[in-house]
């Protein structure tokens, strides 16, 4: 062949392999410049906070030069940019210790989810179908503001309504200052299993109205009442590390766990110990054990201070509560609860951990108080071994997010939406939502309808759920790798944090962080809400209440703001050098001593023969997970399921009733009835079944929408009197057998072990 | 240097709460299959977390036993293979090489852990959840077996780093997905060959165990029971 022959040839095959390339879209993509200055190949690391539930870990990100498909002033292209890869916990943090749970993990997926909301929205359909077009940011804006505006002739700005998922930090100071700028209530932090029950005990009981962090590393005896602190409660991963230096941390010493709960949790599952106790008795037991120390005089009576001055009969011995009347009562061996009070006082430092379903129930504060006043009298309050309470860093109280008096969102939520009475004075004219979804996460009936009726909702959300799905506008947030991070933890640690990371890659779709619309917001209203939050970022507001830390005893030494600026982004935060000086907060004293409240339930015994307990899910809390393909394939660890709903059903019971594993089962209260299949569950009582939360969304994503089912729908709106919180655990109800189910079991048998009894 | 990578499982420490399955899953590119073909036990967990019940309520009590790879000795998925797919690498990893993989699923069989997985279909990442993905690790196609490697790919990033140094390598200066991840420190990795490594000091435990160990496959993963 000729050259100019080849050239031909080739000039010709070139040309068709252009023309080839221009029928797949895909190679038609643009190239964009690169927005990176990673070398290729070279991984870097960057801080991040996690907020996957409230516990507030630190986390570390890997970040990598990768091409990503994105839209750019309309186009579609291709662009060189960072990308996370991987999250894993930092090792510095104070929470978590370099350690990191799967939800925590899974949380690369909210970013790189295919369902993420990737530019503004207006709602074009009818409310609730879903029909949104695109708007820009300054028209969404301006649409939010002339609302806001619009709205202050309303009564005081009564008529705002925000609506959050749990926050601390500047980004809660943020929405709260937002809110009392424009005058109207505070906002509302919900999700559905709430902890002001225990922070309204620990205020009453040690004047501290907090979670309580327990230095389990120095525990040689711990009772848990029901908190599955290994999986979901309070703050798993700070407990998970400190729980594996409590067994085999020490050369010679193992600490023991005693777990009292009905139904065998994935904590429970670990304990040495494991005690069926019926629900809502766990108050009447810590008093038992309270009253065999003190008639033993294994400790005075005095030594519980005011915890136990809140419990009546407490100084003179507790006589209604003998190990005796207390067996009649619940069922424990009364030779079990002596057995149980003697090792509590024989191996010090030992302590007493409530949480979860025993705090969800009609008398969930008695319990609380009896399990605190336990605590006082074996002395491990503020003590080593014992619970103690995380200290916020100096000046920034606001920022760890505690009332004086806390209140349960619940309540609140339901008395703005007129879902209690009295009706509120004026309802709802416009309803902000930042990542809360209470039509799926409220279990009262009306929510749907009470949240339809508001005039105009917008959402900052990340997604399309049950709620956000009625918002008339939909500003997406950045995910929390593309933003300005910080959190002030509640709990899990024995020093002061305050966490703090700038973004770890650029937004991947046209997305603006809350803080800084919120913000721009402000500007554009003017006036007093202007002045209130003079900030033209959130970076900017971060800056300036971090800097006063510059001087504090902690984990940076700097000379100057710049300096302690950048050490604290790259650190991941501050943490103070000093761990938590015990007792600097007297108790509350003069609350009224309180009688052995017992636990009631809606619904009889007679046509409901069963407990309910909706637990909270391994793998997706309330449910707010449940859009994460990860956590929907990690088989829940205790049954093994993936992608799916159970119901938990004791064996004897499931044989008695002709259930088997995989059937299809109704379970009914008086309110309603959902349907899963059954899951033959030995660790729970006969007399109890048990759902997990998080399935049965309507609307959440390609991954969620319409797998299992929603056991809050079922629940009594039964309520603890003194804080309005939800006795979630209290519902009664009755199953049934309606046919074939199925269940996706990873089944983990090894064949060799054909002792395992479940079908696959 | 000849090394034999070994892990300790402290299963007193483990409570069970998967963080090591979602780790393993973030750094190995393992695709999610979805509720069908899981329910058809085709979901691909190279790290699992088993939980053995025993005893009947109210007197039931629960194992948990993280379980995958366990790096045999004599390695009864390696004979097996016709291919070489899976075969011994000098540092005593039970390897397998995608490119030779033919897919007879001879190994999975042979193997008495249940910890090798076959790629049914094409692993599927609605995009963009495409950009998730490790560059360190190749995407299994269809048709392929996969196992846990004990994270080769940062075995051999910490391999090289210490060469270019010019020094030996330490052991504690990484770690595989799952041991870093683990909140209660319930894994340990190292080398078994040396007698200095915190992995072969707690191998010596008089609680330590190997899994199936009369099936004679000489496990590299020790676990220490659980005392109770």
């Amino acid at each position: 062949m000729e050259r100019r022959d080849f050239l031909k040839i080739s000039a010709v095959s070139g040309a068709t392999a252009a023309l080839d390339a221009c029928g797949k879209p895909e190679r038609q993509l643009v190239r964009f410049i690169p927005e990176t200055d990673l070398i290729p190949g070279i991984a870097v690391w960057r801080p991040s906070v996690c907020v996957m539930c409230p516990a507030g870990c630190g986390t570390t990100v890997r970040v990598m030069e990768g091409e990503a498909e994105v839209t750019r002033h309309g186009q579609l292209g291709l662009i060189k940019m960072g990308l996370a890869k991987k999250i894993e916990g930092n090792p510095d943090h104070p929470v978590n210790h370099g350690k990191l749970c799967p939800r925590g993990q899974s949380s690369l997926q909210v970013t790189y989810h295919p369902d993420r909301i990737r530019h503004p929205l207006k709602r074009v359909g009818a409310r609730g179908a879903g029909e949104f077009q695109e708007v820009s940011w300054e028209a969404g804006i301006q649409e939010l503001v002339t609302r806001l505006s619009a709205m202050d002739s309303a009564p005081a700005g009564q008529g705002l309504l925000i609506v959050a998922r749990p926050v601390r930090g500047q980004r809660r100071v943020l929405l709260e200052n937002f809110a009392k700028a424009l005058g109207a209530p505070p906002p509302i932090f919900y999700q559905f299993y709430e902890d002001a029950l225990l922070r309204r005990a620990n205020a009453l009981s040690f004047g501290h109205a907090q979670l309580p962090t327990f230095d389990l590393a120095h525990s040689n005896y711990v009772l848990c009442f029901g908190a599955d602190f290994l999986g979901t409660w309070n703050s798993p991963v700070a407990q998970n590390v400190a729980y594996g230096e409590m067994r085999q941390g020490r050369p010679n010493v193992r600490g023991r766990l005693v777990q009292i709960e009905p139904r065998m949790s994935a904590t429970g599952a670990n304990a040495d110990q494991w005690i069926a106790a019926p629900p809502g008795s766990e108050g009447l037991i810590a008093l038992a054990l309270a009253q065999v120390m003190l008639a033993e005089n294994l400790r005075p009576a005095s030594a519980a201070g005011q915890a136990g001055a809140l419990i009546e009969g407490w100084a003179t011995g507790l006589k209604d509560a003998t190990p005796e009347k207390v067996e009649r009562k619940t069922g424990v061996p009364a030779a079990t609860l002596r057995r149980l009070a003697r090792e509590l006082a024989a191996n010090p430092p030992a302590v007493v951990i409530i949480g979860d379903a025993p705090l969800a129930q009609s008398n969930g504060l008695f319990n609380a108080l009896a399990v605190n006043a336990l605590n006082a009298l074996l002395g491990s309050v503020e003590q080593p071994g014992g619970l103690t309470f995380t200290p916020a860093p100096p000046g920034m109280a606001a920022a760890q997010g505690l009332p004086a008096q806390p209140t349960s969102a619940y309540a609140s939520l339901r008395a703005r939406l007129g879902l209690s009475k009295p009706a509120p004075p004026s309802p709802p004219q416009l309803l902000l939502l930042d990542g809360a979804n209470p039509v799926y996460a409220l279990p009262d009936a009306g929510v749907k309808e009470a949240i339809a009726k508001i005039p105009f909702i917008a959402s900052f959300g990340n997604f399309v759920d049950e709620t956000s799905v009625f918002a008339d506008l939909i500003l997406p947030d950045h995910t929390p790798l593309e933003s300005w991070m910080d959190d002030v933890p509640e709990s899990g640690s024995l020093e002061a944090v305050a966490s703090l990371a700038p973004p770890t890659m650029k937004p991947l779709h046209h997305t603006r962080a809350m803080p800084d619309v919120l913000l721009e917001a402000a500007q554009k209203l003017g006036g007093s809400v202007s002045k209130s939050l003079p900030w033209t970022s959130y970076e900017e507001m971060l800056r300036s209440t971090y800097a006063p830390l510059q001087k504090e005893k902690g984990s940076i030494q700097a000379s100057s703001t710049e300096e302690f600026w950048s050490a604290a982004r790259k650190q991941g935060g501050w943490w103070s050098s000093e761990v938590v000086a015990p007792g600097q907060r007297p108790p509350t004293v003069g609350a009224a001593a309180r009688a052995v409240q017992e636990a009631q339930f809606a619904g009889s015994a007679e046509e409901f023969p069963f407990f309910f307990l909706p637990y909270e899910s391994q793998q997706f809390l309330d449910g707010a997970l449940a859009n994460l393909p990860w956590l929907q394939e990690m088989p829940e660890v205790l049954s093994t399921v993936m992608w799916g709903s159970w119901v938990e059903i004791n064996p004897a019971t499931a044989s008695r009733l002709g259930i088997e594993q995989g059937d299809l089962v109704e379970v009914s209260s008086a309110r309603g009835s959902v349907r899963a299949p059954a899951l033959i569950f030995p660790g729970i009582a006969p007399d109890m079944v048990a759902m997990p939360a998080g399935q049965g969304h309507e609307q959440y994503t390609r991954y969620a929408t319409g797998r299992g089912a929603n056991p809050f729908k079922i629940l009594a709106s039964v309520v603890e009197p003194e804080t309005g919180s939800l006795a979630w655990a209290a519902t009664r109800v009755r199953i049934a057998r309606v046919g074939k189910g199925k269940l996706a079991l990873f089944g983990g048998s090894l064949r060799e072990w054909p002792r395992e009894f479940e079908k696959r | 240097m000849a090394r034999q990578w070994g892990m300790v499982v402290d299963l007193d420490r483990c409570t069970g709460c998967e963080a090591c399955v979602v780790a393993c899953h973030a750094e190995n590119n393992i695709a999610t299959v979805g509720e069908d073909q899981a329910a058809r036990g085709r979901a691909m967990h190279w790290m699992r977390v088993e939980r053995y019940w025993e005893g009947n309520f109210p007197n039931v009590r629960v194992t948990y036993r993280p379980v995958f790879c366990q790096q045999c000795g004599d390695a009864p998925c390696e004979s097996v293979c016709p291919t070489y797919a899976s075969y011994h690498n000098p540092e005593g990893l039970n390897a397998q090489i995608y490119n030779r993989c033919i897919g007879t699923r001879y190994c999975g069989n042979a193997c008495p852990y249940n910890v090798r997985f076959f790629n049914f279909y094409n692993p599927v990442w609605d995009k963009p959840l495409n950009l998730q993905l490790n560059p360190d690790v190749s995407v299994r196609s269809v048709g392929i077996m996969e196992k846990c490697t004990f994270c080769i790919q940062r075995i051999k990033v910490a391999e090289f780093r210490a060469q270019a140094e010019k020094r030996p390598l330490k052991d504690e200066e990484f770690n595989p997905a799952c041991v870093q991840s683990c909140p209660p420190k319930a894994m340990v990795f190292g080398d078994l060959d040396d007698p200095t490594s915190e992995v072969s000091r707690l191998a010596q435990s008089n609680r330590s165990t190997r899994l199936l160990e009369e099936v004679g496959t000489l496990p590299n993963v020790i676990y220490l029971r659980s005392v109770s």
